[in-house]
This record gives C-alpha cells, structure tokens and sequence, in this order.
C-alpha cells in the first residue's frame, strides 16, 4: 500500500488540475495533503511557482506600453493568489 | 555538550565548568524572586531543547517558560541564532505559580536549561537552521544531546508540524509535543484530541498558549515526569536507503495519528469554495459554465451601455461639434485646415472612441467583479485544462488570460515559462488572444449589424479567439515543435471571497485610465497622421486640406490595398484603410472610419450616422452579403497583428526574426480565415 507522498506524486504526474481534487482523489486530509506537497517542495520533486493574473512583477521598466497600461504589476499582485505545482522529474 | 557546541555568550557568563552542559553557562538576569546566581539552572540541571518549524509559537513559548532569563548569540561557527535561558519548571498549584514566593516552592520547582533551537520543519537540512538542529539532536555524540525535546506544533496545520514529531521520535530522545494555536484550528472548525494524538505519537502531548500563559504548568509537570522515565524506545523505520519511501513512512504515520485525533476530520468539511468548485471546474461542466459566464458578460455590457454610448455619440457629433464650429468662426478659422484637424479628426475620431468609454468601464467591472472573487482563477483551471488536452504546455494558459485584456503584458508574462520553445509558442500565440481594444471595433459592429444580439456576437469572437489559439498552437506544435513536452501543473486555488468595493472600483479606474491614456496619446497622434494623409492630395489640381478623402494619399494607398479583400467581401477602401490604421492600435479602426465618413460628405438616403455609412460599406463591397462579410472582417481583424506596441513587446522578448514570422503567421491567418468565412457563409447568407 502506497503512503500519502506516494499518492499525491502519483496525482500530480497524472496531472490532477487543483489542490482540492487531489483532496478528494485521494481521501486525504487537507492538511495532510498540504503537508506533503510543501514536503515534496522542500525536497525538489517538484517546483512551486506563484502566479499572478497580472502582470509579470519584474515591474514596467521594460515595458513598450507601460506610459497608458491599464493593468499596472502592483494591482495584479492584490489579486487571489495562484500557486502552480510542477513535477521537476519523473515519477519512477 | 564540548564547549565549542555552545551558543557564543553575549551577555555575562557564570564559570560553571564542571558538567560538561555548563561550560559556558550564559548568567541568568534577576527574576522576581530569584538573585541572579540563584536563577542558573546548574550543572547537573536537565537539558530541554525546543524544537519546531517556524511561527509555531517556538519562541514564544521558550520566551514565556524563561522569563527574562535568557542569552542571546549565534551558535559557535554559525551564523544561527540560539537563544538559552532557565526555565522554573513549577507544576500546578505551586505558589510561584502564582506570582508569590511562598514558602516549600523550591520543593515543587526543578531548574532547566532550556535552547530555543531554530526554527526547523524538519531534520532533513534543508537550511542551514536545520542542518544545526539536525546536528545537536541527530548527529552529535548522545551524551552532549538534549535530556528532552519538547516539539511546537501548531494545532491548525497539524500535519505539517507532525512531520518533525515523526522525525525526533526515530531518535533516542525524550519527546513532548506542546500542541500550540488551538484556538486558530477551533475557529476552522477543527479540534484536536490531545489523549489520542498522544496514543497515535506514542509521546505525551499538551496543549498550551504561549501568548495567554495557559498550559504552561501541565507542560511542566509533563516534561518532569518525562524526564524522570527511562528515554523511549525509538519509533521503528523501514529498512530502506530510498528517501520517498522513508518520507512516505512517516507521513503514513503522522497521518494516521492527524486522523484519530482529529475530531473534525479535514476531508469530510467541505467549504462552500470546495462545493461550488467540484462544478465550476469539473471537466464537462467547468467548460460551459465558463462560456455562460462571459456571454452573460457581454450581453450584459452591451445591453446596459449601448444606449449611454448613443448618447455620447450624439454629444460628440451635436453640441461638441457644434461649439467647436462655432469658437472657429469667431476667431475666422472656419473652413481652413484647422477646421478639418479639430472637427473632422479630433472631434470626430477621438470623440467617437470616447463614446466607448461607459461600455469599457462597464466591462471592466465586471470582469473586475470575477476577477476578485476568484472566479477567473477558477477560469484559469478550466482554460489550463483545455490547453494541457491539445498538448499545449500547461502554464501557457496564464499569459493567454493575460492577453485578453492587453497583449503586451501578456506576453511579458511568458517569462513565467522555463522552457524557451514554450516561451516562443506562446509569444506567437498572444495576438490570437481578443484584447479589449478589439473589443471596442467588435462591440460597434455587433450593435451595427446585430442589433439585440451585440452581445453574443462579440461573445462569439471570444469563442474565435479561443479557438484560433488551439487551433494555431496545434498548428505550430505540429510542424515547428514536435518534441515539446507539456509538463503536468496543479494550481492551489484562493478561496472564494466577497469582492472589494475599494479594489474594484481601483481596478476599473487604473483600467479606464489606460483606455484613455491611449486614446490621448497614441490616437490622437493616429488620428492626426490620419487627417495629414487624408489632406494631402494624391492627384493634380487640388490643395492641402481640400481635397476628398479618395483623392488623397490616404485614399490612393488605401485603394491600391483594398484589391486584396475583395474574396472576403470587403473591398472598400474606407474599410481597407481601417485595418491599415489599425495596425497601430485597433481603438484607431473606430477613430479612422469617423475621420473618414466625417470628412466625406453623406450619400443619398444616408444620414450622415457612422453606422450607416459602415453598413453601406459593407452591403457594396459584398455583394449584398452583407453578414459574413461583416463576419470576415472581425475575424479579419481578430487575427492580423494587434498594435505596434504588441509588436516592440514580442521583438523584445523573442527578438526581430520570430517577430517578423508571427506578423507573417498573423496576416496569413486573418486573410485565409477571413476568406473562407465569407466565401463559406455567402452559400448561407
């Protein structure tokens, strides 16, 4: 029988879109379920990234329409944030 | 301990040498009732170390068993902080307990040398806080490692906390877990059993509040007891070398012991963003509900803005013209160049993408509205779902949301890619996302030839847009990238939340700004280079500013391009001409097609309405098909090249060459698709 790290890997290489669906494709615990993605984290199986809707927040330097922008970086920023979870290797 | 493993001293030191723990025993500062030599734990006083992941009121607990006294400084070698300080261990019901210094309490009170470790989710060394916990509890000589670790967890994240209970207890150690910030979990709706968490950890478990003083004698009467038993057999592991296997064990049993002593489990407490997620991002559903949304949006703005947008229109084209004749013929400036620069360009072709404003800003709440109460995260899901089905990379979904609100940032936003191919495909597919600018051209033509459906045409170019985007990308996979892979992504969902009034109303104005930001900056110098072009004359005989629009170099260019659309049924040149300006900024469609009905004079039967002339256009030029030329034109339109803006932002990011090719791609979309829409739908229409 595989442990909870095993089945939340086995969740994210079948590519399990959210957090709440690898919660209820398991029967894991929330908590457990967060628990062992921040672990498979911490030990790089996988990547963490938090994405914003907005723009990238390298700010608006570089920017070819930063002067009339109609979505500055700090305000994307507010937005609910996005976390996306990535494998970094494959699961054996 | 050796004396090179203890905490540098920063205060004064007491010279107690003699137990190998207090070779360089950090002096104690003066309590209540206690004179400083008094207040050392001495020699032969038991070590408990305090370990735990950061913000799990480790501190705050070390802090409030220790008083004042304490000494700061980094371990030796190290740039770790340790904090050491004596802790009166006075079980409940003694008078110190109290504030008092009764007599008998130096009976019921046992001094302890206490480390407050550095916070530390685990032994496995990630950090350089763990790899020094990791060394004074695991590697050490076991003579010179604490008597007893007393491990924070906090309530509300039980499991994460669990995870270093289970690594201590695989060691030959004394273990008290001081379970911490129940009352957080009690407001989730989740409480703990400390007796069966106990039974599930096989180590004594008490539940305190630092910040409240509370538990802390029951953690002192439990650490004495603890320290006056024999040291615990170790939790038995697998015999394995494999690190997953040997993590997997302990989350087994951490979660087995969250389990039993969870009283609430987590997996049977659906929130109402759980709920509404299970339909909103399910994969058959999620998809219609999505579309349902947005074509709900569009109706909604046109509906609600079309009648405000004529209003204005009728302002522009009225009394603001109307004044502005006038101040020119006060000052003798009517009938000059200057009349034709301020009525026919300015008024007429600014004033005409001001009447968009009211819809815009409508738009713009609404989509503020889901934007934050997470709906579009949710929306995300269910594009990211689509894209990862046709094989496209899983994160590109992010910058294609992007894009339809504004290209150029969206294709900044492909930084967040890794892999450069996926970069390049995605900058190439940007421009098939419909910006807002778009969104303007598509909304008066909706209201032109639609009438009370505007809305689902305009919803129906969305839907385009989306599918030239599959379509394209698969295209491209196809050919160009073959081996690009699309590596599997999770997205941690923000809940549901009410949206802010304040934030709202900032998003809307920053996004309002913009829009007319650019329609006073880059079209109104449109607008201007416009009215130059349309003044000077292409053929002999006539003068600057008084020639006809289809006599002047405006016109001669346009006419010698419209050839082209001729399959796609619009061949005018005044509609030729729009998509050429456009090429700028597609709010300069709008303003070009003002500028030059305005400049024309009106045909027999026409009113003079912008409308009008657009769908005399339309109905010459195909033919009398007049609905799918109009429908090739928008596809036309949502296809070729957005602005030049989009353009230096693609140069940037994927240099000259990719840029030239995606303008090539582009065009070549627009003009294939364009044609077989109209060629197709004059069978029909």
């Amino acid at each position: 029988m595989t442990g909870p790290l095993h089945q939340v890997l086995a969740e994210v290489s079948a590519g399990t879109p959210t957090v709440a669906e690898i919660i209820r494709r398991t029967g894991l615990s929330d908590d457990v379920v967060r628990a062992a993605l921040d672990h498979l984290v911490l030990s790089g199986r996988i990547t963490s990234t938090k994405l914003s809707l907005g723009c990238p927040t390298t700010g608006c330097g570089t920017c070819p329409s930063a002067g009339g922008c109609a979505l500055p970086a700090a305000l994307g920023a507010r937005r609910p944030g996005l976390v996306s979870l990535a494998l970094t290797r494959p699961v054996a | 301990m050796s004396e090179s493993t203890h905490p540098r001293v920063t205060g004064s030191v007491t010279p107690e040498t003699s137990h190998p723990r207090s070779a360089a025993r950090l002096a104690p500062a003066k309590s209540c009732c206690q004179t400083p030599s008094q207040v050392s734990a001495g020699p032969r006083a038991p070590v408990v170390a305090i370990v735990g992941a950061p913000n799990t009121g480790k501190s705050t607990l070390f802090n409030a068993l220790t008083a004042s006294r304490v000494t700061t400084g980094n371990w030796p070698g190290t740039t770790v902080e340790v904090s050491r300080g004596v802790w009166r261990a006075t079980p409940p019901a003694s008078p110190c307990t109290r504030g008092g210094c009764a007599d008998g309490h130096e009976e019921s009170t046992q001094d302890l040398t206490v480390l407050d470790l550095p916070g530390a989710y685990s032994l496995d060394a990630h950090s350089p806080d763990e790899h020094l916990t990791r060394e004074l509890l695991q590697e050490g000589p076991v003579d010179e490692r604490p008597d007893l670790c007393v491990v924070t967890v906090d309530a509300s994240r039980l499991a994460h906390g669990l995870y270093l209970v289970a690594q201590v207890r695989e060691l030959p150690l004394r273990v008290v877990v001081a379970m911490t910030m129940s009352d957080v979990a009690l407001q989730r709706g989740v409480s703990i059993d400390s007796h069966a968490l106990a039974e599930g950890l096989g180590c004594p478990v008490v539940t305190t509040d630092p910040r409240r003083r509370t538990g802390l004698d029951t953690l002192a009467a439990v650490v004495r007891t603890t320290l006056a038993a024999p040291v615990p057999a170790p939790r038995p592991t697998p015999d394995t070398d494999d690190a997953l296997t040997r993590d997997d064990d302990r989350f087994t049993w951490l979660s087995a012991a969250a389990e039993q002593a969870t009283v609430v489990p987590g997996h049977d407490r659906l929130t109402l963003s759980d709920k509404v997620d299970r339909w909103v991002t399910a994969p058959l559903l999620g998809p219609p509900v999505f579309l349902a949304v947005m074509w709900a949006v569009f109706q909604l703005t046109t509906t609600v803005a079309t009648p405000l947008q004529d209003a204005l229109d009728r302002l522009f084209s009225g009394p603001v013209t109307d004044t502005v004749m006038a101040g020119l013929t006060l000052v003798h400036l009517d009938g000059t160049w200057v009349e034709g620069l301020l009525v026919n360009g300015l008024v007429a072709g600014v004033g005409m993408l001001l009447t968009f404003v009211p819809l815009m800003a409508l738009m713009f709440v609404l989509l503020a509205l889901l934007e934050d109460s997470g709906y579009l995260a949710r929306a995300a899901v269910v594009t990211d779902r689509l894209m990862r089905t046709i094989g496209l990379p899983g994160r590109a979904f992010l910058p294609l949301v992007v894009g339809f609100g504004c290209n150029v940032p969206a294709i900044s936003a492909t930084r967040i890619l890794p892999d450069a191919r996926q970069r390049l495909l995605t900058v190439l597919l940007v421009p098939f996302t419909s910006c807002s600018a778009r969104l303007t051209v598509f909304v008066m033509l909706g209201t032109v030839f639609f009438g009370r459906n505007a809305g689902t045409a305009v919803f129906g170019m969305y839907v385009a847009s989306v599918a030239l985007i599959v379509l394209v990308g698969l295209l491209l996979r196809r050919t160009l990238w073959r081996t690009m892979g699309s590596e599997p992504l999770i997205i941690d969902l923000p809940a549901y939340h009410v949206p802010t009034l304040r934030l709202m109303a900032l998003v809307v104005w920053q996004r309002v700004r913009g829009f007319l930001r650019t329609a006073s900056g880059i079209i109104v110098i449109t607008v201007s280079a416009v009215w130059l072009l349309q003044s000077v004359p292409a053929v002999a005989g006539q003068s600057f500013g008084h020639v006809g629009v289809e006599d002047s170099v405006y016109g001669v260019v346009a006419r010698t391009v419209s050839p082209v659309f001729e399959p796609a049924g619009f061949n005018q040149w005044q509609t030729a001409s729009a998509l050429m300006v456009g090429f700028v900024a597609k709010e300069a469609v709008i303003s070009s097609w003002a500028q030059t009905y305005a400049t024309d004079q009106p045909q027999p039967g026409q009113s003079g309405l912008l409308g009008e002339h657009i769908q005399a256009a339309f109905q010459q030029s195909s033919g009398g098909h007049t609905l799918p030329a109009v429908l090739a034109f928008m596809v036309f339109l949502l296809a070729y090249t957005p602005c030049v803006a989009t353009l230096a932002a693609q140069r940037r990011e994927v240099g000259l060459r990719w840029t030239a090719f995606g303008v090539a791609v582009q065009l070549a979309t627009a003009w294939l698709l364009a044609v077989a829409v109209f060629q197709v739908g004059r069978l029909f229409w």
